[in-house]
């Protein structure tokens, strides 16, 4: 009696056994079957470069001060000596406008973020990147500290306050629409607001001139098919650093001003969010866009296509991802003409700047 | 011609002879001599007090004089003197020297030699609470309860309180997690002390899914403030939080030191202690509190810092014996050296970087967590 139910459980076990390595094995030959017309240019991992960062607006300025704002935060702060500044925040953004406003000698420190080339020499007061170091920033003894809330512990700011030093605390959204707003409070509150008109008018036209740039670019590539679908990744390390960037995180921004459709938005994706690899699968978009280090950290194009989900898009079937330097890609600010350019041929393949980042597929 | 044995009466175990005011004499101290005078173990308590005393305020000189700027101890001295009214020298050479030792170094010296202290006495009061030498503030939840209540302030971006509200959510949630535990690990009006355990471990495992949910819900910026909060740091500590942290660990510490000799009495079991006049639940719930207290007011402002009332009151307590008189002072007082020269290490050991210090004092504390877990294994033949 017992040898007979034993034996009939085995049987039973087998073919369950059998069904279910059945199935796993026939799962894996189904491919994604491609529905969209993906005839675009951009088949390869690509890293675009801009043609060089903001030039100063103008040289020999010289700030007009005393000068007293009501800063983000909603205090009055007077500014009374510009000789050395501190500008920080996690974009780099403040340092580079300092810098396009003509005062960028008078900086004595930078954030991890800054990428512009003169002021590479700087000490960096910010560890790990968005972490300030309150002692750090005492001992370059500034007279006055632009930051932001991107960047903290808000304790290190208000330290910073204690001791004396003046600190202005700005907005920290960083997308098109706010570029002049944000180019014009920091002007102020140097005490330079003709040049900050002046740099404005620069940068908008800019702007239009490498939009327009962009928009035959993309007329040319993609000619009918439709806006490319786009997902901004942020990813550090293989351990699971993984996230996307939806509405409202600036990456919603660039994808638009490259004429895509940002494909984390539309799944309802606000700020940022870890990556959900059936949600990025069923997103399935055209193109990746990372940050080179970030993209680096995963070991490149080849590390990108382990990350889950990745290799069932068309995106990563096709190897199209476009990286770009952490510096620049969501930084806005003045810097945003030639990141626009350089994204814009980086994504519709045509151009100058153009580069090729490790190995293929 | 055989001898007669008799067998030797039973040795009377020595602890019995306590109740008669002797409660100055180390009890379990291995390396006493029970035969010993009174005096020799009182003596070495307060030469150990009195030795830790000066040790802090010699480290909390050097730990003041040393940064990321450099201000060198005379010139901390100086500045320390000239504040009191006393002008010496001419202060810092740095024209921010001074703002940053009074603004950045000093608040930071104070608040790790409170947040020391306060940890230090909570793990002694833990231990005599609960018999067990591995008790630890987070084993009661305080700790999960605190990162419960930052977390929800940190991702919902609150600040009806200003810059406190981190803080006083910490606190409030920490004290609620506490009583909480406590109160679902009685029954007929006793507490078993291993349900208490089993209820911390519960508490715990609730929070870290709250706060892993926190994480998920959070922007990058406050997953960071998260992430370092539940490291501990002393970075950013300015007055206005030592004006809150330190009178109330004074409080608490006030109100456990005068519990000192009930918890000796404790230590003899349960029964006993209730046969010499000691509420044993009344006194429980007392200490609780009062630890949730001090350790609320210890992580709500640097974050979490674990394994400093571990380590501390055992190595106290293996040169001094277990005499709480003594114990606790003592384990506040080495806490609080514990942490200001961590600090000092995490603020110095990396240029333009601070380490997290709860990670520093993890680094020590586990490898110490193994070997006496090793240790009272092999001594008590298991947990019994």
């Amino acid at each position: 009696m017992l040898k007979q139910s034993r034996r009939a459980l085995l049987a039973v076990a087998a073919v369950l056994g059998v069904l279910l390595v059945a199935v796993s094995c026939g799962s894996s030959e189904v491919k994604l079957e491609a529905t969209r017309a993906s005839a675009q240019s951009c088949d390869r991992p690509t890293t675009a470069t801009s043609d060089g960062w903001v030039e100063p607006i103008a040289t020999d300025v010289e700030p007009v001060l005393p000068t007293t704002t009501v800063d983000f935060s909603g205090e009055e702060v007077t500014v009374t000596d510009a000789s050395r500044i501190l500008a920080l925040d996690t974009y780099g953004t403040l340092a580079t406008t300092v810098h396009a406003l003509g005062l960028g000698d008078r900086l004595v420190g930078r954030d991890i973020s800054t990428g512009v080339p003169e002021l590479a020499d700087l000490p960096v007061v910010t560890h790990n990147g968005h972490n300030l170091n309150a002692e750090a920033i005492l001992e370059l003894d500034p007279s006055f500290v632009l930051t932001d809330y991107s960047i903290g512990p808000l304790e290190v700011q208000l330290q910073l306050k204690d001791a004396g030093i003046p600190v202005v605390i700005l907005d920290s959204t960083r997308n098109r629409a706010v570029i002049g707003e944000q180019i014009r409070s920091v002007a102020e509150v140097l005490g330079v607001p003709d040049e900050g008109e002046r740099l404005v008018a620069q940068v908008e036209t800019d702007i239009a001139e490498a939009q327009a740039e962009v928009d035959a670019l993309r007329e040319a590539a993609v000619s009918g098919e439709g806006a490319r679908r786009m997902a901004f990744l942020y990813m550090r390390g293989s351990a699971g650093v993984f996230y996307w960037f939806g509405e409202g995180s600036g990456a919603d921004d660039l994808i638009e001003a490259l004429g895509g459709v940002d494909v984390a938005s539309e799944t309802g994706l606000r700020g940022s969010k870890p990556l959900n690899a059936e949600g990025l699968i069923k997103a399935d978009p055209d193109v990746f866009l990372m940050m080179t280090d970030g993209l680096a950290s995963v070991g490149g194009p080849e590390g990108l296509l382990e990350v889950p989900g990745v290799a069932e898009t068309v995106a990563g079937s096709q190897g199209c991802v476009i990286d770009m330097a952490d510096a620049e890609i969501l930084s806005f600010g003045p810097q945003f003409p030639s990141t626009l350019r350089a994204l814009g041929q980086a994504i519709y393949g045509v151009g100058g700047a153009l580069d090729e980042a490790g190995g293929g597929q | 011609m055989t001898d007669t044995v008799t067998p030797r009466p039973a040795p009377v175990p020595a602890p019995a002879q306590l109740p008669r005011d002797q409660g100055d004499r180390a009890q379990e101290d291995d390396r006493a001599d029970p035969a010993a005078p009174v005096l020799h173990a009182r003596s070495r308590a307060l030469v150990l007090i009195a030795v830790l005393f000066v040790v802090l305020a010699v480290a909390a000189v050097v730990a003041a004089g040393v940064g990321q700027l450099r201000v060198p101890p005379s010139e901390v001295l100086e500045s320390l003197l000239a504040r009191l009214g006393i002008d010496i020298g001419d202060g810092p050479s740095h024209p921010r020297g001074d703002a940053a030792l009074w603004n950045v170094r000093f608040p930071r010296v104070v608040m790790a030699m409170a947040v020391g202290a306060a940890l230090g006495a909570a793990g002694a009061v833990l231990q005599a609470v609960f018999g067990n030498p591995l008790a630890e503030p987070s084993v009661i939840g305080v700790s999960g309860g605190a990162a419960v209540g930052a977390c929800i302030v940190i991702v919902a971006g609150w600040g009806f309180a200003g810059e406190f509200t981190i803080a006083l959510a910490a606190f409030v949630t920490g004290l609620i997690a506490t009583l909480l535990v406590y109160w679902l690990s009685r029954s007929d009006g006793r507490t078993e002390i291993v349900t208490l355990v089993l209820m911390g471990i519960a508490v715990n495992a609730v929070t870290a899914a709250v706060v892993a949910y926190a994480v998920f819900l959070g922007d990058t910026q406050a997953r960071e403030q998260i992430v370092f909060w539940q490291l501990g740091s002393f970075n950013g500590s300015r007055w206005e939080a030592v004006r809150i942290v330190v009178p109330l660990v004074v409080v608490a510490l006030v109100g456990v030191t005068a519990l000192a000799r009930q918890f000796d009495l404790l230590a003899l079991g349960e029964r006993s202690a209730r046969h010499l006049g000691v509420n044993v639940e009344r006194l429980r719930l007392v200490a609780i509190v009062l630890v949730a207290l001090l350790v609320a007011a210890g992580v709500a402002f640097a974050g979490i810092i674990a394994f400093v009332g571990l380590i501390v009151p055992h190595l106290i307590r293996m040169v001094i014996g277990p005499a709480h008189r003594y114990l606790l002072p003592a384990s506040a007082l080495g806490g609080a050296l514990l942490l200001v020269v961590a600090d000092m290490v995490a603020r110095t050991a990396v240029d333009y970087a601070d380490l997290p210090i709860g990670m520093l004092t993890a680094l020590v504390g586990g490898p110490f967590f193994f070997w006496l877990l090793r240790r009272t294994r092999a001594r008590a033949g298991g947990w019994g």
